[in-house]
């Protein structure tokens, strides 16, 4: 048996070490919020957190994630200024890679707050939509932004 | 989690307001079980005073079900926060009567359903309005709707109190729709209804489906499409942890196993013997010299005005091109997938599917059950840009649950999913022009080669529909115009890609009406307003795209501009990009798109609308730069995102400024018409701007510095 925590709660995994962790999450969890797209670490719709950092998770086996802190799209609250700005500026199309933009965008200010436009770009641009959502999620992460620090 | 008593709820009650499509004929549900109808619904307002709706169109991210859910909820008068979408399962009462099936394409949805979904709420307003009538005894002109609720004088009483006794009573035949000035929702930016849950990770897609008892199956395929399973080692599959079975199915070998990620384990060592392809070895070069050689072919005539071939041969000045353009790969970030659970005498179907008729078809053959046996139940489309229209994958889940017996997801992985083909198809195009003495265009000339879309999708004809659209109808005025469709026949299967042959065609011909201006010296936006001079709906989207562009200006970011023009899906769309070049890198940059549309005179939610012409415009320009399937000496080489990218941020106009220009007419289409110009725009940009002719796409950056040199 393996132990997880995962958006605060703990899990009891009986999974072989180097089971990917989206398969862990989605399948056996049965959190699926998490995107399988394309199995190598490319597209980036499952992406989580793991102690805050963002991660692939089709390519990251579960023993990497023992005893750290597991966050995914269901555990940011639905009241954070990212997700109040991805449903004011209507970023989703058909949605699906738009838990990993999220996911990508909650780590990336959290971690620099005043991240620069070029800086957004730049990170986010290691995650594909192929509905072509790019100019919304580039609004919607500013707005955030704004919100975050007028919110504290 | 979906489970099977999720949609009974919502599409086996027996009680309900049911409207069949034909003439907005309008039945119970007693009536249609009575006719051993499966019990189906539009509509229903629960005891908490919700509005549920059902919808007939797949949501794949177009926004459909806010439309559909507006038009409804305008009618009826009611709370947009109360109003609910669900799927509809196949049936025969949900079918487009205009496509004779349950589908969702060809930018239609609203177009073809947008009066039916309005009737739809205007009856169920009229029946609360009889209902309450009789219950409160009092005359109906005392009676007003408002908000989801009813009211006389100053009481109120929701919608919900008096729908159960409204079902009871006859339904009204005859209805009024609103009046314009009326709506409340039509026409303004009603927030779409699926994005709370895509916020939240809530929305359930096909891969989110789980059944009890359900396992996990892959497809192994081969590297062309006519090769066929010779043989393969069974025993050593079965031997490794978590496969519970492996056997041939019509597409390759079908793998089960306990877990997804034990089938993911096994993939490399599974070895299939496959027999010989008809194309084996055709790799890039031989797919562009067999494709460029069948422009030496007669083919059929799709248009004909005049005499071309004899124009071209007496004028002085006269002008040739031929393109060649690739396949193109979908590329949903859901890949295709389906949950199929068959038993002695059902089938249940959960898919991402964008024709639920053609998915219940192809399950009533394998499984030999009658229609009302196969249960098609439609998820959210993690993206279908027409893939999701192709039912095989659906077929393949039903085959495999059919021998388990049981609940069985089929998931492709990325790289069989590439390798499942259906791509857009790849083509060779020769334009030739012929101008008068006074640089007036009067003869054009086209001829493409391309594999037969329609035909693949089982409606052959000697005019492939997809092969000549956007140039057979064309609306630029040249007195001579031939067209010619020389078929492609090789076992790569093609699909509808978003905007299907404009994706192409669109490219080829607007590119080449800039080649015609600069050979007579005339401005682009000129020639084009010229050409057009008999259409004014084309006029306005190139007049307002021009003076919004600031075209003949300098550019404000990039270096240069370029215009395209095309119509499609009923719509016209005109875009400017402004493009800039490094010519050190060969990487084009395309800082600004402004694109203006004219859907005809109804605009439903223009947020929805520009939104899809935002993707479009990104789509299409993935395309342009990016995109493209290689073949190798074995069969598609480029199987994942990192050797067959798309557009990411970075890449993407830093501006899409969109103008909603109405026009006359009927309803077009939005989903596909922001497409087709985009390419041409930014190629048309490097034209005039870097004097570079990009003739075959993708314009990668070694593509374009090849032409530089």
């Amino acid at each position: 048996m393996k132990k997880l925590k995962i958006n605060g709660k703990f899990f009891n995994v009986n999974l072989s070490d180097d089971t990917p962790l989206l398969w862990v999450i989605r399948d056996h969890i049965g959190l699926t919020g998490t995107k399988f797209g394309c199995g190598k670490g490319i597209c980036g719709s499952c992406t989580i957190l793991l102690d805050g950092n963002p991660v692939r998770s089709c390519i990251t086996p579960l023993k990497l994630a023992i005893n750290k802190e597991i966050i995914t799209i269901e555990g940011i609250p639905e009241d954070h200024p990212l997700k109040r700005a991805w449903i004011e500026l209507q970023v989703p199309q058909c949605g699906y890679c738009q838990s990993g933009q999220i996911v990508e965008a909650y780590a990336l200010l959290k971690n620099n707050l005043n991240a620069s436009d070029n800086e957004i770009v730049s990170i986010m641009s290691s995650h594909l939509c192929r509905c072509g959502t790019y100019n919304r999620i580039k609004k919607a992460i500013k707005r955030a932004q704004s919100l975050l620090k007028k919110e504290g | 989690m979906i489970t099977r008593r999720d949609f009974i709820k919502i599409s086996g009650l027996a009680i309900g307001l049911i409207i069949a499509p034909s003439g907005f004929q309008i039945l119970k549900a007693e009536e249609i079980m009575n006719n051993n109808l499966k019990p189906v619904l539009w509509l229903q307002i629960t005891k908490n005073n919700e509005l549920i709706i059902l919808s007939n169109k797949s949501e794949m991210g177009q926004g459909v079900y806010t439309g559909l859910a507006m038009l409804v909820a305008d009618e009826l008068d009611f709370p947009w926060e109360k109003v609910k979408v669900k799927a509809a399962p196949a049936s025969d009462i949900y079918k487009d009567e205009k496509f004779g099936s349950q589908l969702t394409g060809g930018s239609t949805s609203l177009s073809h359903m947008h009066e039916f979904y309005r009737y739809l709420g205007a009856t169920a307003k009229e029946m609360i309005l009889n209902a309450a009538s009789e219950k409160l005894n009092i005359s109906k002109s005392n009676l007003k709707v408002k908000e989801g609720y009813l009211w006389y004088k100053d009481k109120r009483y929701p919608y919900s109190h008096f729908w159960d006794y409204a079902l009871k009573l006859p339904i009204p035949q005859e209805v009024n729709l609103k009046n314009p000035e009326e709506f409340i929702y039509i026409g303004k930016n009603v927030p779409r209804i699926d994005v709370p849950e895509k916020v939240n990770g809530r929305a359930i897609f096909g891969i989110d489906v789980k059944l009890k008892n359900m396992v996990y199956a892959v497809v192994e395929r081969p590297n062309y499409f006519d090769s066929k399973v010779e043989d393969f080692n069974k025993d050593d599959i079965l031997k490794e942890k978590g496969i519970i079975d492996a056997f041939p199915i019509q597409t390759g070998v079908a793998i089960v196993g306990e877990t997804f990620e034990s089938l993911l384990k096994v993939r490399n060592k599974v070895k299939v013997k496959w027999s010989r392809s008809s194309i084996e070895g055709y790799d890039d070069n031989k797919l562009q010299e067999y494709y460029l050689n069948k422009l030496n072919e007669n083919g059929n005539i799709a248009r004909n005005d005049g005499n071309v071939i004899k124009v071209i041969q007496n004028v002085n000045k006269k002008i040739e091109e031929t393109y060649l353009l690739p396949y193109l790969y979908h590329g949903t970030i859901e890949p295709m997938n389906c949950v199929a659970n068959i038993t002695d005498d059902r089938c249940e179907i959960y898919a991402p599917i964008q024709a639920q008729t053609f998915a219940q078809k192809v399950a009533m053959e394998v499984t030999g059950f009658d229609k009302n046996k196969v249960d098609v139940y439609t998820t959210y489309l993690g993206g279908g840009f027409g893939r999701k229209s192709n039912v095989l994958f659906v077929k393949e889940a039903v085959e495999i649950s059919k021998k388990l017996k049981r609940p069985v997801k089929l998931i492709y992985t990325r790289e069989d999913d590439v390798k499942s083909q259906w791509y857009r198809p790849m083509n060779a195009t020769i334009l030739k022009a012929g101008l008068d003495n006074n640089g007036n265009l009067i003869a054009l000339y086209h001829k493409i080669a391309v594999p037969a879309v329609f035909e693949w999708a089982g409606r052959p004809s000697k005019i492939d529909r997809a092969a000549v659209e956007g140039i057979e109808n064309m609306f630029y005025d040249i007195p001579n115009v031939h067209v010619e469709f020389v078929k492609v026949d090789l076992p790569i299967p093609v699909w509808f890609w978003r905007s299907v042959g404009s994706s192409h065609n669109a490219f080829t011909l607007e590119t080449f009406i800039d080649r015609v201006a600069k050979l007579s010296h005339k401005d682009p936006v000129e020639l084009r307003l010229k050409l057009l001079s008999k259409n004014q709906r084309a006029q306005n989207v190139i007049q307002t795209v021009a003076e919004k562009a600031g075209w003949g200006k300098t550019p404000k970011y990039g270096a240069a501009m370029g215009i395209a023009y095309h119509y499609s899906f009923g719509t016209h769309v005109a875009q400017v990009a402004e493009v800039s070049l490094d010519k050190s890198t060969g990487i084009v940059k395309v800082h600004r798109v402004v694109c203006a549309i004219d859907l005809g005179p109804t605009v439903i939610n223009p947020d929805l609308v520009i939104a899809q012409v935002e993707s479009a415009v990104n789509m299409g320009l993935s395309a342009a730069l990016k995109e493209a399937v290689h073949f190798g000496k074995s069969g598609p080489s480029n199987l994942n995102f990192d050797t067959y990218p798309i557009l990411t941020m970075d890449e993407a106009p830093d501006e899409i400024e969109v103008h909603i220009v109405k026009g006359e007419g009927s309803m077009g289409g939005v989903g596909e018409p922001g497409l087709p110009p985009i390419a041409p725009a930014v190629a048309n940009a490097l034209f005039w701007g870097y004097d570079i002719k990009v003739n075959r796409l993708p314009m990668t950056p070694d593509y374009i510095k090849f032409l530089i040199l």
